[in-house]
């Protein structure tokens, strides 16, 4: 399998979070389920978004003031519990029972059961929309809570993500910020796929940056403005499928592989 | 007989519950924009005319709910319950939220605009999701009454406004949420109707009483929870019934009703209903009635040929 075209664009530098993705692993390994590519491709967004953007308190995950964040593909939900964990949302024993009979913890997330987690997402191209009536109604409550949004690029080939683009743009739902998960996975079926291009046709505001690299992922954000009345953001994120790990990098099989013990012990010693 | 339309009524119960709550949000798919014009002006701020786009309207209904607002998402029955039933499915009912559909041009209330405007399938196709309240309010009274007891329910309830009505004057006290109606005492056969169907069960009664059949007249206005008490009560005695709806004979009220009566030794069962096919002809709803058999003189010949054996 090549290695995607952004590859040579996104994360060239240092491989971060490696202890998540360590974790990430664990998990697939212990739960036999998980899409490991996926999680290693929006990692280190939600990482850095749990770390420096997001207003929310682990101890009152329904705080009226938070900030949301709303995974809209949901089959990367291991970035996402991860950084749960992290945080203090969920517990070590609930990351144990990760696809287990019992456990809150499934291959996509489900929101009346996981703390932290605002939407039950898997089936692609709702998330998004969810959103936009979130921050919609927000607005009308008079409310300033900001919410932040992660879509993938093949989720956008889904009608209903240009459909509420379309809306959020045309009601100036400033207090919303897109960001597209760019690993080129939706372009080895429809190889259009010029995405920034695409999210300024639809006037939002739209910058272009390496969804692996922190310093750049700080400056897209504080260039937010998050006006209650204004131009919503999307920030593409060029990304790679795979992440910090070359044999778990690209479009193929590794998408839903649970890796033997030679693997991995490969890919714990490519995170060590 | 009500002048005022159902959908008229829709519109003026906005503007009356909007001005008493804060929270009540009524968003459009470019349909009935002009009747709503008295509630956008008198709640700005809490009127969308969103466009056509249905499922993403459904999804931000379900966003609007979890901001803390009571949503109503109202357009043509097909767009809303076949092309965003996913959107209900997930997005209100998975995420355990509450919200308000209003359908106009169920079944085929649209008749001459062929088969892309029915749908015949509605009551199925919620039913099958948890929790849905199903409602087919066929006087202004009605919707106004079912609406108020419902709209801040923990669920979605879904409103199916009829373009014809039943005719007979209710009033808001005999209307309750989950509750049916005897709208007439009988002791031969009970004739099960739903919508604006009431009236043609009530003239079948008549034909049927020309014949010295007795027909008990049930109505139905809440599909779904469904008045199971008052269909047992009424078919235990006559051990027979006859459903009447604008719905495909699959997963309709009859469907309900044959389950409910179940345990009842010795019944016999009609259904008036529309086939579970499409319908392709072009004419009026009178029309489609017709051809479909939901005319008095149909309904009183099927009760005459299945329960006179």
């Amino acid at each position: 399998m090549s290695r995607p075209a952004n590859a040579a664009r996104a994360g060239m530098g240092e491989i971060l979070n490696k202890d998540l993705r360590r974790q990430i692993v664990d998990m697939v390994v212990a739960g036999k389920n998980g899409h490991i590519p996926s999680a290693f491709s929006i990692v280190d967004i939600v990482a850095h978004l749990y770390r420096h953007v997001l207003k929310v308190d682990p101890k009152n995950p329904k705080w009226p003031k938070r900030d949301f964040f709303i995974l809209s593909k949901g089959h990367g939900c291991l970035g996402l519990y991860v950084n749960l964990h992290r945080q203090g949302f969920i517990t070590d024993d609930d990351v144990a029972q990760f696809c287990r009979r019992g456990g809150m913890l499934g291959e996509h997330p489900d929101s009346l059961k996981v703390p932290g987690a605002e939407a039950s997402t898997g089936s692609l191209g709702h998330g998004f929309s969810y959103a936009v009536g979130i921050a919609l109604g927000h607005r009308i409550k008079g409310r300033e809570n900001r919410i932040f949004v992660l879509v993938g690029d093949g989720e956008c080939h889904e009608g209903t993500i240009w459909e509420a683009a379309h809306v959020a743009r045309s009601y100036e739902l400033g207090k919303l910020c897109v960001v597209v998960d760019w690993n080129q996975s939706g372009m080895q079926l429809l190889p259009h796929d010029d995405l920034p291009a695409k999210w300024k046709a639809f006037g939002w505001k739209t910058m272009v940056i390496d969804g692996h690299n922190d310093a750049e992922l700080t400056r897209a954000f504080d260039d937010v403005r998050f006006e209650s009345k204004g131009v919503p953001t999307a920030i593409v994120a060029r990304t790679v499928k795979g992440k910090g790990v070359h044999m778990l990098e690209g479009h193929g099989i590794w998408h839903h592989r649970i890796p033997n013990a030679e693997e991995y012990a490969k890919i714990m010693e490519a995170l060590s | 007989m009500s002048e005022k339309q159902v959908r008229q009524q829709f519109a003026d119960t906005m503007l009356a519950v909007g001005l008493e709550d804060p929270d009540l949000v009524v968003m459009v798919g470019d349909i009935s924009h002009g009747i709503l014009q008295p509630f956008a002006k008198a709640c700005p701020g809490r009127y969308y005319n969103v466009g056509i786009l249905e499922p993403t309207m459904m999804s931000m209904g379900a966003g609007l709910a979890r901001a803390g607002l009571f949503p109503v998402i109202h357009t043509i029955a097909p767009f809303l319950i076949e092309r965003a039933f996913e959107q209900i499915k997930l997005d209100f009912c998975y995420h355990g939220l509450h919200g308000n559909i209003v359908t106009v041009g169920s079944a085929f209330d649209y008749a001459y605009l062929g088969c892309t405007h029915h749908c015949y399938g509605d009551f199925a196709l919620m039913k099958t999701l948890q929790g849905v309240q199903i409602t087919y309010p066929s006087a202004p009274i009605e919707f106004d009454t079912l609406f108020r007891q419902a709209y801040r329910n923990k669920t979605v309830t879904v409103y199916r406004v009829p373009g014809s009505q039943h005719g007979i004057g209710f009033a808001a006290n005999d209307i309750q949420l989950g509750k049916g109606i005897k709208v007439a005492d009988g002791r031969d056969v009970t004739l099960v109707a739903t919508g604006p169907q009431l009236k043609t069960a009530m003239s079948a009664r008549s034909l049927l009483a020309g014949s010295g059949r007795e027909a008990e007249v049930l109505y139905i206005h809440t599909i779904r929870p469904l008045d199971e008490e008052l269909i047992l009560a009424s078919v235990s005695k006559t051990r027979h019934v006859v459903v009447i709806e604008e719905h495909m004979r699959s997963g309709g009220l009859g469907d309900d009703v044959l389950r409910a009566t179940r345990n009842l030794p010795n019944i016999r069962y009609a259904s008036a209903s529309i086939p579970d096919t499409f319908i392709r002809a072009y004419g009026s709803y009178e029309d489609h009635c017709e051809s479909v058999g939901l005319t008095p003189g149909r309904v009183a010949a099927l009760v005459e040929s299945e329960f006179a054996r």
